[in-house]
């Protein structure tokens, strides 16, 4: 059974996105498929060089980098998203897939739940 | 530094309903302070002409928009409250 974990939240503001980010990499730490995806302002937690320190906080770029360690299959990102937030390939992290997040992607997944 | 009007603390990212709000109601005179995911404007390229335009330097640098503040004048924690003082009203959204 695989799952997908969509985060539309922008980072910091709320634990919300963090709280995903746990379930997904519990799944994939169980060895269960998992793979994230980040629409709407949820795409800007793939950011290049995010420094979190001014206000009391870790970098979520740091979070995200171990997603391929703990076994996440995938870490999707919606392409008009991005094109609204400026993020290209200069501008994203390392490992992200562009997609077009629509009902035919969601077909991909037997489940699929939002955070927050 | 000439008088504002109206700050306007706007905290919601671009998608959020109230933040379009927000930018309706900005008007010549008054400021609008772009704070936590409100800075993400900074990348949406989106925002008003009108008013003068002040993003927090420590949320934009956190969502990594630190060099993207264009003509957004950047301020920090000490900076926020100056403003708010100066202000003759402040609207936190």
């Amino acid at each position: 059974m695989s799952t997908l974990i969509m985060i539309d939240q922008p980072p910091y503001g709320a634990w919300t996105g963090r709280e995903a980010l746990d379930m997904a990499f519990s799944l994939a730490a169980f060895d269960q498929p998992a793979s994230l995806l980040f629409t709407g302002a949820g795409v800007n937690w793939l950011r290049q060089s995010q420094e979190a320190g001014g206000i009391g906080q870790k970098s979520v770029e740091k979070n995200l980098s171990a997603a391929p360690i703990f076994g996440i299959e995938a870490i999707l990102a919606d392409r008009s998203a991005c094109n609204t937030y400026g993020l290209d390939g200069n501008s994203l992290i390392e490992g992200v897939t562009l997609v077009d997040a629509d009902a035919a992607l969601l077909t991909n997944y037997d489940h699929t739940a939002f955070a927050g | 530094m000439t008088a504002i009007k109206t700050l306007h603390i706007l905290n919601k990212s671009p998608d959020h309903p109230r933040a379009a709000k927000c930018l309706e109601m900005v008007s010549e005179e008054d400021g609008l302070l772009l704070i936590g995911g409100g800075v993400l404007f900074l990348a949406a390229a989106k925002l008003p002409d009108a008013g003068k335009l002040f993003a927090l330097s420590p949320d934009a640098d956190a969502r990594g928009l630190g060099h993207l503040t264009g003509n957004a004048s950047a301020v920090d924690f000490n900076g926020m409250v100056a403003l708010s003082l100066q202000a003759q009203r402040v609207i936190s959204w």
